[in-house]
């Protein structure tokens, strides 16, 4: 009962100076509003990146010989490749699977020789949403020689559909290896070694070109839940058939692109705890200008014998309504903008005036100018309670003031 | 073969076409002073014949070469014409697989005859430092030509036990473009001839080691036939040239030299 007419007396209080209360409450939602909206820029871009990680290049699982990380020498292969991926298919959590081939190799139009990557890929194996080809396979068809070019390695050297381009590398057994390709056609892909310097071929081709039997370099596992990578590397690694390679999970495989990523969430922290700092000096400024205009009454309550302790409860009720509204709006704003963001995305370079979105790539990160905002509910639910027990916080100093109030001074006074 | 960027450069020998050259050629007769075991010798004399080696109006040589990698060995066979410094031919006679596969130097230009596709590739100055032939040599130790004598500042430090024989230390001046910041050789007391070289990177850390053996006198020159390459930092490795037939001051037609000959010929 007590606490039912403390409350009501608490919110009174509120619509006293509506102007300072509206202002309070309009800091409290604003801030709520950019810890959000930080908080959603930063989710967006950090699932770019996990998927740019994980997506066609790096995958959820790779398989290949332990030394292949540290020498990428085309002789590392993993011999048996066929029956080495139907083992792996045929574990329930795996969605894909599929075998590579890599081979740095000296490509030339004419005369003049430039640097470029051959990956040898399976176009049927590489058509689901993450493989290389996603989206791209019906209408380049590999094989016979023909291969495909990275959009930026092709207009930085001059290469055009229909080229002929003459590829000399080293072979399976340190021999030469050349052979001349048509380019089918010059692709963007979400991959930058792709982009950049990438010219890609069936595995077939590239065995030919290799000299290499049922032999591939790295084995990329795509998981129904990425989550489960670890499991599924040690299951997989059970098999007396793969023991003797090296399965890694994608924590394992990029732990400083893992970093990074989680970088998000320091981030993220710092923004709410600016947010906190401007919340508490707000609220407590409120509160501390409400207490001081009550003064003589509160000095009147005391002095007909209110418990010091309902005069507390009242000022941390009166800010935690004031905090409550202001989470309520800035959450409410916070939501809808998101939500109203979510599917289009958000593209800086359009906002700032460019006609297109750009992509720039970082150590295999593909970045784009053009972000998709997400947001958690967790998200939401932190800054709840951050900013409600910044609001309890900012109540201890009008608080302490109150319950050491002489009651006959302050009426005098 | 093209793309391993590994840790050796041309500042320290001028290569192939000069490994060709500079393994072999050196040897001035009447070298062999038995002064040098007892004192010091003079650095600038050393240093003249080591780049005096790479010397030869026109030289043809045969030349085997053992590239060892940790899980294979490949041996290649291979024939080099060269005229002075600046040209020189390079074609792989064996295996059969790589036979007819051709190195063209002229000046700075490296080019690639591919006998398989019938194409001349020259190389880019990006992968110069890229490996020739799968070797533990680059492209661009073929190309370079160093004076010893004249890019390098030189002191001799002594006495060295391990090889046995007098130490040289070159340092880069600093105006050379290269790989090396310094470049220890060891001659030896019998013949001046160089028996081991160490070639120190632009952070001074040990990235090679070439040891000059089998000192055979071919045409009145005594020249070590042998040459190994060991790369640091790289276990398991390392590139023997071996001449199996050398000869000097030979008549070589100019017109070896020319892309149009290197199809043609093919």
């Amino acid at each position: 009962m007590a606490l039912q007419s403390t409350f009501r007396i608490a919110r009174r209080n509120l619509g006293r100076n509506l102007r300072r209360t509206i202002l309070a409450v309009t800091a409290i939602a604003v801030g709520q509003l950019a810890f959000l909206g930080v908080s959603a820029l930063m989710h967006g871009y950090a699932n770019q990146y996990f998927d740019s990680i994980t997506g066609p290049f790096v995958g959820h699982i790779q398989i290949h010989q332990p030394e292949w990380r540290d020498e990428r020498s085309v002789d590392l292969t993993i011999p048996n490749a066929t029956e080495i991926l139907e083992i792996v298919r045929a574990h329930d959590d795996v969605r894909n699977a599929s075998a590579r081939i890599y081979a740095p190799s000296l490509v030339a139009v004419e005369h003049d020789g430039f640097m470029g990557m051959v990956m040898g890929i399976d176009p049927r194996d590489e058509s689901h949403d993450d493989g290389l080809l996603s989206g791209l396979e019906q209408t380049h068809p590999l094989g016979e020689r023909r291969v495909v070019v990275g959009r930026i390695f092709a207009d930085k050297n001059g290469i055009e559909k229909g080229m002929e381009l003459a590829l000399v590398g080293q072979d399976i057994d340190g021999s030469i290896a050349n052979n001349l390709f048509t380019v089918a056609d010059v692709i963007n892909s979400p991959v930058a070694m792709v982009n950049t310097m990438g010219i890609v071929m069936s595995l077939e081709d590239a065995r030919d070109y290799l000299r290499m039997d049922d032999d591939a370099n790295e084995i990329i596992i795509h998981l129904e839940d990425k989550e489960m990578a670890s499991p599924v590397a040690a299951d997989l690694l059970s098999d007396p058939i793969l023991a003797h390679l090296e399965i890694l999970g994608w924590r394992d495989l990029v732990p400083h692109l893992l970093t990074m990523i989680e970088f998000v969430d320091v981030y993220k922290f710092i923004v709410l705890f600016i947010v906190c700092i401007a919340a508490i000096a707000g609220i407590a400024n409120t509160m501390m200008m409400s207490m001081f205009e009550r003064i003589h009454e509160f000095g009147m309550l005391l002095s007909l014998g209110c418990n010091p302790g309902r005069l507390a409860r009242l000022i941390l009720i009166e800010a935690s309504l004031l905090a409550l509204i202001g989470l309520i709006i800035g959450s409410g704003i916070g939501i809808g903008l998101v939500t109203l963001t979510s599917d289009q995305g958000i593209d800086y370079a359009r906002m700032g005036g460019n006609e297109s979105s750009f992509e720039v790539a970082f150590q295999g990160l593909q970045m784009s100018s053009h972000v998709y905002p997400n947001l958690t509910t967790s998200d939401i639910l932190i800054g709840i309670a951050a900013i409600l027990l910044t609001a309890i916080i900012a109540t201890i100093w009008p608080i302490l003031h109150v319950i050491h109030l002489e009651p006959v001074e302050v009426m005098r006074s | 073969m093209y793309w391993k960027n590994n840790t050796m450069n041309g500042n320290s020998i001028r290569c192939i076409t000069s490994v060709v050259t500079i393994l072999f050629l050196a040897c001035i007769p009447g070298f062999s002073d038995e002064s040098l075991k007892r004192e010091p010798p003079e650095v600038e004399s050393l240093l003249d014949r080591l780049d005096e080696l790479y010397e030869s109006s026109g030289t043809r040589s045969t030349m085997e070469i053992v590239i060892v990698r940790p899980r294979k060995t490949r041996t290649m066979e291979l024939k080099s014409w060269s005229k002075g410094q600046d040209k020189a031919l390079i074609i792989v006679q064996s295996p059969p697989r790589d036979a007819g596969t051709a190195t063209l130097k002229v000046g700075d230009n490296l080019w690639n005859y591919l006998p398989k596709i019938s194409r001349t590739i020259r190389v880019p100055p990006s992968m110069m430092m890229g490996s020739w032939m799968g070797s533990d040599i680059t492209n661009d130790d073929i190309v370079r030509d160093t004076s010893y004598r004249d890019d390098y500042d030189y002191r001799l430090t002594g006495w060295s036990d391990d090889p046995p024989g007098w130490s040289v230390e070159l340092v880069a001046k600093p105006d050379l473009v290269g790989l090396w910041n310094r470049v220890e050789f060891i001659f030896s007391p019998d013949t001046g001839l160089p028996v081991l070289a160490r070639h120190f990177d632009r952070k001074d850390r040990l990235s090679r080691t070439m040891k000059f053996e089998n000192v055979k006198t071919i045409d009145s020159r005594t020249v070590p036939t042998l040459v190994t390459i060991i790369p640091e930092r790289e276990e398991g490795k390392q590139s023997s040239f071996e001449y199996k037939d050398i000869e000097f001051d030979v008549e070589v037609d100019d017109g070896m030299f020319s892309l149009s000959q290197l199809e043609r010929k093919h």
